[in-house]
This record gives structure tokens, C-alpha cells and sequence, in this order.
């Protein structure tokens, strides 16, 4: 998939949805090959992006133009990237739907899951009980509430803030359809940031939201002072709960390994720049939870994550220590130093039993 | 019996098509030819084409003989193997060597037309329209009343065969657009009865693939080649037929012919529906619907409907070579057929005759007819999305707004169809009394051998199959009541005698199933407990309700 990025028109808008961090990043990188659209849904962020030339804390690029008007919006892109967090996501498309046609293509860049939930249901509510098969990547969200059909994801270690200072990245574009990988690689493919294609975009997707999980663990390890062999450990014993949970969700184990599995998990787990591994970080330095999300701007997916992946592990009996246990320090006030113990004391089974 | 929605049959789409056969082969051999021209382009080339076609089908004719392939066939073979050496390709230049590939290309490919074209003669369409009812009527007076009864006609075929489904909307359908109607394929007689259903209801005639084997019988090939079958030959396998039969099936679908594709591609071997869809001429439809917008840019185009068709048989005419062909295929065993006998005359009369004289009946379930794209369509075939809004399916194929060619896009998109296609065979199964006592009995000889592999459960010794009575009764009482459950919830249909009192209706499934088998897959013993003469059998009845979740009910 050999292209000229440069030798694209400048006048094809595309457009991003959510002005956050990522978004904006993703915003910039696409402005350097497109004019961009970027929506946001609240109308003084749009008239302060648009005066101020700042989103989410970044500079943005001239090309782009922030809007709030979710027809025009949809008018003027054919291709759009949206970049919300998952628990707004069914609710963002369901405010997009009237307006998105066949002939949109979306490619979204949120990691995370959704479980379809009652207004008064809350994901965080422990008695709340759910099958495997209720849960859903944000592809198959965008199956079920809107009739756009062809669907990309975009994923891989792409921390926002690097993003912003300009450094080089990598990120797999994935989606069945090899029209979709080639339209947004030609747009957001630059000098500074390469793109690998995969057409499982399954895998890809859950790769990319199961690594949050162990990004809150490594987080905790380095909040409780340890150095690199206690995280080379976890992270090696992370990628197989990554790939035991994946595969019992249908997936295949190739995506885990790749950039939007092990790659992402790099550099998420040394990343202080990274939201889960503050997250894990600051709990570890004795934070309670409810104060550090009170305290962030925006709130970490791999907290909705672990959540759902700790329901699926119970519900599927898998053997997930990793898993099970940063759940048990985030949302049971089992002590970071509990955890470690309970981890080291744990069972030990064979190096590599899931390839 | 309905008006036809075309009253004269010389102006069926079918029939219009038979009128120009020559048409239609240049068509396709043009069609294919650019296609193959496309293929070579990323792979070796016109010549590798050749020789690899040529390679397989030298194979082919010495292993596999049919009495239907025509006597010429090692001639012209050879014929193409001396041409393809008749110069050096690294010597020959380039314009050479070009034109006898594509000389050779164009011979090959108008043979393969030539072979797959299939035919259809108004005259005998309404020959066999007539004759045949009367034919089943005798038939089945005879299986009712005794043989001396058999110019009494009093039952007939047509009181046999149950057709459920928006009938109405389908005729409406018929002649604004073309019709694909995909089946599961569980007999070779799907086709007959497809046939004669479709008839029925007043549909102008479909044309459909059948295997060259079919064409083995003279009589047989004679009568399907001239009602609208063309040929499919499984043996061949080179890329040169594929694309060849392909553009044949595009170019007719593109020309409005209504279609059956049975898009498992053959006969469920295991008796389950269809799990995995063959894509390869159902791909063919996307491509067709494609053309229409392409070559209609402004206003509207012709537009594809697809209607998927669940067929329930209480026995099939095959059962017994099906099942050990699966068996065979899942050992592991080197053992394939490619040439599957339709089974005699005396096993085809005695399906008819077991049918016509017997409670049994056969269901044929219409699903609601969608667009390609599994929308649901207006009474004018309109495309209606999930949200009751209308929907323009043209913009599937547009990319920043321009109508694209993209052969990867179409794959996908078939491929997605294909998934809302079984997804419609589940819920469309009309399940019968057969399909549950099958079901019932076999699982619960699976559970007393703690879900062993099936191997093993096959072996079971005949006098340890038996099954006590009360506890086959509870077990169908369970399974019976999550039947109703998925009834009420549209995931599957039930037949009108499921509502019997039970013990009628495991009599009725008992009877239904076992009759026509030598071996009783299922039976009641002189205890009044239940057993099997033959596991595999009953394995394979035990399988049409696979994928439903109903173990749990044993």
C-alpha cells in the first residue's frame, strides 16, 4: 500500500469528532494533509477553539475549523475519525445517525467497550450483571446505530501529548475494507507518523482496549517505587491475560502482538504522560479514587475497562490474576501492597501457554 | 394456486433471455475475458492461466470421467497444449506471444460459456406445468388408496407443500426488480420443489445452477436444461472456468433473470443449516447491483432483491449417503465425491410415495425479501433502513462521492450479506416434530455418555440406546417450551402440529422421520420406550436444530 501523502488534494474536508486530547492530535495530524472539521458539542469550546487556535491545550493547525453543527458536519466529510470516550459513544452516534449516509466512512480511535446499559444502570454498579455477549467495541456500535457500513479503527502507542509536541509514531489503521485503510492513511499519513494496515479490526480494537488494563497496573507498580524487572514481569505476564481474554471474546491472538498490542502497551506502561498509568500511580501513592477522578480533566477508559474485563473473567472463569486484582485495588480497597503479594504468591503455571 | 404475475410465459424474463443465446455468450465471454485480462495482470500472466487450466483439467479428464463430458475433450486439450508450445516465450516477442494466449484464452473461455449456458422452452415449461401435477396426483391417489386407486386423483402436491412468507409482496416484487432467492439445500429435490412452489405461487420461472452431474441422466439434463438450469461443474477448478461461470451468473442477474442460488453452495452433509456460506456466485449479485447504478448514474436504477427460503422435509431422499459423507469428511479421511448419484428412480418415486401417502408434508418459509444490503424494502422495493427511513443503497458504492469500481469492497459487502442470510435461515426454520424427537433422543444418549465425541456416541451398541419413555417426555416437554419461547421472541417457526397434545406429537415426529428409512433412525419399542436402528441417521435429523441453544433443555 504504497502512497504519495503528500500528493493529496488539501480541499477534501475530513472530519473529527471530539475535541479532547486525542482528538485534537488527531486533528492536527490530519491538517497537515486535509482541511479538518473538528466538532465539539459544546458551543463555547467550538467559538474558543476557533478564536483562540487551542483545543484540549494544543496549538491546532490552520486547516483547521472547529463546528458544531452536527448536519453540516456530516455534509461536508465523507471520511471521519471519531475520538470520544466510549461512555459518550453510542450517544454521540445516536446524535449523528440522522445524518450519516452509506457513503461515510468512519474510523474511530477510542479505546474502550460498551455495554448496553439502562439510563439508570451504571457500569461501576457492582451488583450489576451482564452477558460476554452484551458487550460491544465501538465497531459494532457504529453497526448497530447508524447505516454506515464501511468502518475502520485506528490504533497503536499514539500518547496525545507526544502527539502534540510533534515527535514520530506509529498506528495500524484497521478495518475489512481495504477502501477504508487506504482513505485514511492517505490522510493522516505524514513524515512523522506511519501507518501499518490489519484487517482485523476485531483484534486490533480489543488489543488496544485491554492494554489500558495493564496500564493501570504498571502505573501502581512504579507509584509503589519499583524498578523494571517487577514491570518487565507484569507487562510479559500482562500480554497473555491480554490475549487468554481476547481470544475468549473471538478474537485472534496476531493483533496482541503488533502495534496496537505490545506496542501500545509499551508505551502506556512507562508513560507518566499516559491517563491509565496515572491512574494506577497515583493509587498506589495513596489516592483515593473518587478524588483523583474528581481531579482529572478527562477520566481514564482502562477504569470502565478493567471493570468489564474483571465481570468477563468471573463470568467466563478465566485465570486473570493481573486482571483481577487491579480491580480489586481500584474498586475494593484491597491495598496496592496486597495486591503484589497476592500476585507473587499466585500459583505459577508455565512461561508461555497462549500462543 | 395464484394468477401468474406474468400470464404469457414467452415474456418471462427467462424465456426473453433463451431468445438470445448467442447474445448472451458473446456477453459473458467479453465479460470474463476482462476480468481474466485484470487476474493476469497480478499473477503470472495470459500463458500461466492457460497452462494451469490446461494442467487441471488433463487431471481432471483422466481421473474423473463423466458420461456427460463431451467425446472431443482430450483433442481439444491437446489441441491448446501444442498451440501453447508452438513458441518459446522468452523468445517470442511480446505481440506474438500476446496474440495466441488471447486466441487461446478466447477459445477456452467460449467453450466453458458454451457448456454452462443453460436454456428455456416456453412449450415445454407449460408441457411439464401440466403433466406433471397430474403425474404427482396419480402418484399420490395410488400411495393413499392402493395402486388401483391411481386414476383417482384426489390429493395433491400442492396439499403437501406448505408456503409461508410475505407471498404477496414477493409477486409485487417480481416485476420491479429481479429476484435472488437463496435456499438452504438439504436434497436434491430442493430444486424440483422450489420449482414447483414458485410455480404455485405464480412467479415466472427461476433459472438456477445445477451440478453437470445431474446432467449424467440424458432425460434428466433435458428436461433441467431447457427449464432454466445451467451448468455448474465442481470438478473444474481452474481460474479460467471460475471467472467464465461467474460472469455468466453476473451477466444474467444484470440482465434481470430471477435466480436461485443455493449459497451453501451444495447439500448440507450434516443436516445441520447452513453454518458458512459460499460466497463465490452470491458475489456475483453485489457485483450485478453495482453495474445498475454504474451504467444508471442519474435517476433510478433496476434493483436486486434478495429473498433467503428455509425448506423443512420431516425425510430426506439422501439422509443416509449425506451423513456418512460428513462423518467421513470431519474423520479426517481421504474421501470426497464429486460425483454424487441423485440416487435411483425407485428411491425418488419411493420419497413421493412415502410423502404422498403419509401425514408428512413439506414447509417452504419465505423470509421478508431486503436489498442487498439486508434493508427491508416498500411495497414498490424501496430500501427502508432500521431507524423506517428511507435509504439510498447507491451511496454504498460511492467514495468522496464518486461511484468506484472496488472488487475488495464488493467481497466484503457479500460477505455481510451472506451473515444476514443465515442469520434468516435460523429464523426462518419452520421446525417440525421430526426435527424434535431427533433432537431430544440424541442428546440425551450424548449426555448419558458425558458429551463424548461423536465417534464414540455412533458406536453405541444398539441394545444400550434405549431411552425410557417418561424421561424422552420431560426432555421434549423442556425442549418444547424454549421452541415457544424462541417462537414468541422470531428466532425460529414452528409447524402448526406442534401444538398437539405431546404424546401425538412424538408419535407424528416418530412416524414422519422413520418411514422412509430402511433402518429406523428413530423408534418405539415394544415397551413403549424409545431407541434407534441407526445413530448416524439420527444424528443427522438431530442436527436441522443445531445453533439454537436447546442442549441446555436435556
Amino acid at each position: 500500500m504504497d502512497m504519495d501523502y503528500k500528493n493529496v488534494s488539501k480541499n477534501t474536508l475530513v472530519g473529527v469528532i471530539g475535541a479532547g486530547s486525542f482528538g485534537t492530535a488527531v486533528a492536527n495530524l490530519l491538517a497537515e494533509n486535509r482541511r479538518v472539521l473538528l466538532y465539539s458539542r459544546s458551543i463555547d469550546k467550538v467559538n474558543d477553539i476557533n478564536k483562540n487556535k487551542v483545543s484540549a491545550g494544543q496549538q491546532i493547525h490552520h486547516h483547521i475549523i472547529a463546528t458544531n453543527d452536527i448536519e453540516d458536519f456530516c455534509q461536508q466529510c465523507y471520511l471521519i475519525f471519531p475520538s470520544v470516550p466510549s461512555s459518550n459513544f453510542r450517544s454521540m452516534l445516536q446524535d449523528f445517525a440522522p445524518f450519516l449516509r452509506p457513503d461515510h466512512i468512519l474510523v474511530h480511535t477510542t479505546k474502550g467497550l460498551d455495554v448496553n446499559l439502562n439510563t439508570t444502570e451504571n457500569i461501576f454498579d457492582k451488583a450489576l450483571t451482564f452477558e460476554p455477549s452484551e458487550i460491544q467495541t465501538m465497531s459494532q456500535l457504529i453497526v448497530q446505530e447508524t447505516n454506515v457500513k464501511r468502518i475502520g479503527c485506528m490504533s497503536g502507542p499514539n500518547l496525545a501529548k507526544e502527539l502534540a509536541k510533534m515527535e514520530p509514531a506509529a498506528t495500524v489503521i484497521a478495518s475489512k475494507f481495504d477502501e477504508v485503510i487506504k482513505e485514511a492513511t492517505l490522510a493522516i499519513r505524514s513524515p512523522r507518523f506511519q501507518v501499518y494496515a490489519s484487517h482485523d479490526i476485531f483484534g486490533v480494537e480489543l488489543a488496544g482496549v485491554l492494554k489500558n488494563t495493564m496500564a493501570i497496573a504498571s502505573g501502581a507498580l512504579s507509584g509503589m517505587g519499583y524498578g523494571q524487572n517487577a514491570l518487565a514481569f507484569l507487562l510479559s505476564r500482562g500480554v497473555r491475560e491480554m490475549i487468554k481474554l481476547g481470544t475468549a471474546l473471538g478474537a485472534d491472538k496476531s493483533a496482541f502482538l503488533g502495534i496496537a498490542g505490545i506496542g501500545d502497551l509499551f508505551a502506556t506502561a512507562n508513560s507518566p504522560l499516559s491517563r491509565n498509568y496515572t491512574v494506577g500511580y497515583r493509587i498506589a501513592q495513596g489516592e483515593s479514587l473518587e478524588y483523583i477522578i474528581s481531579t482529572s480533566s478527562e477520566i481514564a477508559e482502562g477504569l470502565r475497562t478493567v471493570n468489564i474485563c474483571n465481570h468477563i473473567a468471573n463470568k467466563l472463569n478465566l485465570d486473570l490474576p493481573i486482571i483481577k486484582t487491579t480491580y480489586s485495588v481500584l474498586f475494593e480497597e484491597m491495598e496496592p501492597s496486597e495486591a503484589l503479594t497476592y500476585l507473587m504468591s499466585y500459583k505459577n503455571s508455565m512461561d508461555v501457554d497462549y500462543i | 394456486m395464484l394468477e401468474p404475475v406474468i400470464s404469457n410465459i414467452k415474456d418471462w424474463p427467462i424465456a426473453k433471455l433463451a431468445r438470445h443465446q448467442d447474445e448472451i455468450i458473446e456477453d459473458v465471454s467479453e465479460e470474463s475475458n476482462k476480468h481474466l485480462q485484470q487476474i493476469s495482470q497480478h499473477t503470472g500472466g495470459i500463458r500461466d492461466l492457460i497452462a494451469k487450466a490446461l494442467y487441471l483439467e488433463r487431471i481432471r479428464i483422466k481421473n474423473e470421467p463423466w458420461d456427460v463430458d463431451p467425446e472431443d475433450e482430450n483433442e481439444f486439450w491437446s489441441n491448446i497444449k501444442k498451440k501453447l508450445s508452438s513458441y518459446d516465450p522468452s523468445l517470442a516477442t511480446k505481440e506474438e506471444a500476446s496474440k495466441i494466449e488471447n486466441s487461446l484464452l478466447q477459445l477456452i473461455i467460449k467453450r466453458y460459456a458454451e457448456e454452462i449456458i443453460g436454456s428455456f422452452d416456453p412449450k415445454l415449461y407449460w408441457f411439464a406445468q401440466q403433466t406433471l401435477p397430474l403425474f404427482f396426483g396419480r402418484l399420490l391417489s395410488a400411495s393413499n388408496g392402493g395402486i388401483k386407486s391411481i386414476f383417482k386423483s384426489k390429493v395433491l402436491l400442492k396439499d403437501k407443500m406448505f408456503i409461508t412468507g410475505p407471498v404477496e409482496k414477493i409477486r409485487n416484487l417480481a416485476t420491479k426488480g429481479t429476484l435472488i432467492l437463496v435456499p438452504t439445500h438439504f436434497s436434491n429435490l430442493d430444486s424440483i420443489m422450489i420449482g414447483y412452489a414458485m410455480d404455485m405461487i405464480g412467479l415466472p420461472a427461476f433459472q438456477y445452477g445445477a451440478g453437470l452431474n445431474l446432467f449424467n441422466s440424458r432425460i434428466f439434463g433435458y428436461f433441467m436444461g431447457n427449464l432454466g438450469a445451467y451448468k455448474l461443474d465442481r470438478r473444474k477448478k481452474n481460474t479460467i472456468y471460475i471467472e467464465t461461470l461467474k460472469a455468466y451468473s453476473r451477466m444474467n442477474v444484470y440482465k434481470g433473470a430471477h435466480t436461485i442460488f443455493f449459497p451453501g453452495g451444495t447439500r448440507s452433509r450434516s443436516g445441520a443449516l447452513e453454518k458458512e456460506l459460499k460466497l463465490g456466485l452470491v458475489g456475483t449479485v453485489m457485483e450485478a447491483q453495482r453495474m445498475h447504478f454504474e451504467n444508471n448514474p442519474v435517476g433510478e436504477a433496476p434493483k436486486i432483491f434478495i429473498i433467503p427460503l428455509t425448506v423443512s422435509y420431516h425425510f430426506i431422499l439422501e439422509a443416509s449417503s449425506l451423513i456418512s459423507e460428513h462423518l467421513k469428511r470431519t474423520g479426517k479421511e481421504q474421501f470426497l465425491l464429486s460425483d454424487d448419484p441423485f440416487g435411483s428412480f425407485k428411491s425418488i418415486f419411493k420419497f413421493f410415495w412415502e410423502l404422498f401417502g403419509s401425514s408428512s408434508d413439506i414447509t417452504l418459509s419465505f423470509s421478508e425479501p431486503m436489498d442487498v444490503f439486508g434493508n427491508q424494502l416498500d411495497d414498490d422495493g424501496n430500501s427502508i433502513d432500521k431507524f423506517d427511513q428511507p435509504i439510498d443503497i447507491r451511496k454504498y458504492f460511492l467514495t468522496n462521492g464518486v461511484l468506484t469500481k472496488d472488487a475488495q469492497r464488493d467481497q466484503v459487502y457479500t460477505k455481510l450479506l451472506g451473515d444476514i442470510i443465515l442469520e434468516k435461515f435460523m429464523t426462518g426454520n419452520t421446525v417440525y416434530s421430526s426435527h424434535m424427537v431427533a433432537f431430544v433422543a440424541f442428546e440425551i444418549l450424548k449426555k448419558r455418555y458425558n458429551d463424548s465425541d461423536i465417534f464414540s456416541i455412533l458406536r453405541i451398541p444398539e441394545e444400550d440406546r434405549e431411552i425410557s419413555w417418561d424421561d424422552f417426555v420431560f426432555a421434549c416437554n423442556r425442549v418444547r417450551d424454549e421452541l415457544y419461547a424462541l417462537n414468541n421472541q422470531n428466532k425460529l417457526k414452528l409447524a402448526p402440529h406442534m401444538t398437539l397434545e405431546m404424546e401425538d406429537i412424538i408419535e407424528h415426529g416418530i412416524r414422519n422421520v422413520s418411514m422412509y428409512h430402511g433402518l429406523r433412525p428413530i423408534y418405539k419399542t415394544k415397551e413403549g420406550n424409545i431407541s434407534s436402528e441407526d445413530l448416524k441417521l439420527l444424528f443427522f435429523y438431530h442436527n436441522r436444530l443445531d445453533g439454537y441453544g436447546l442442549q441446555k433443555c436435556i
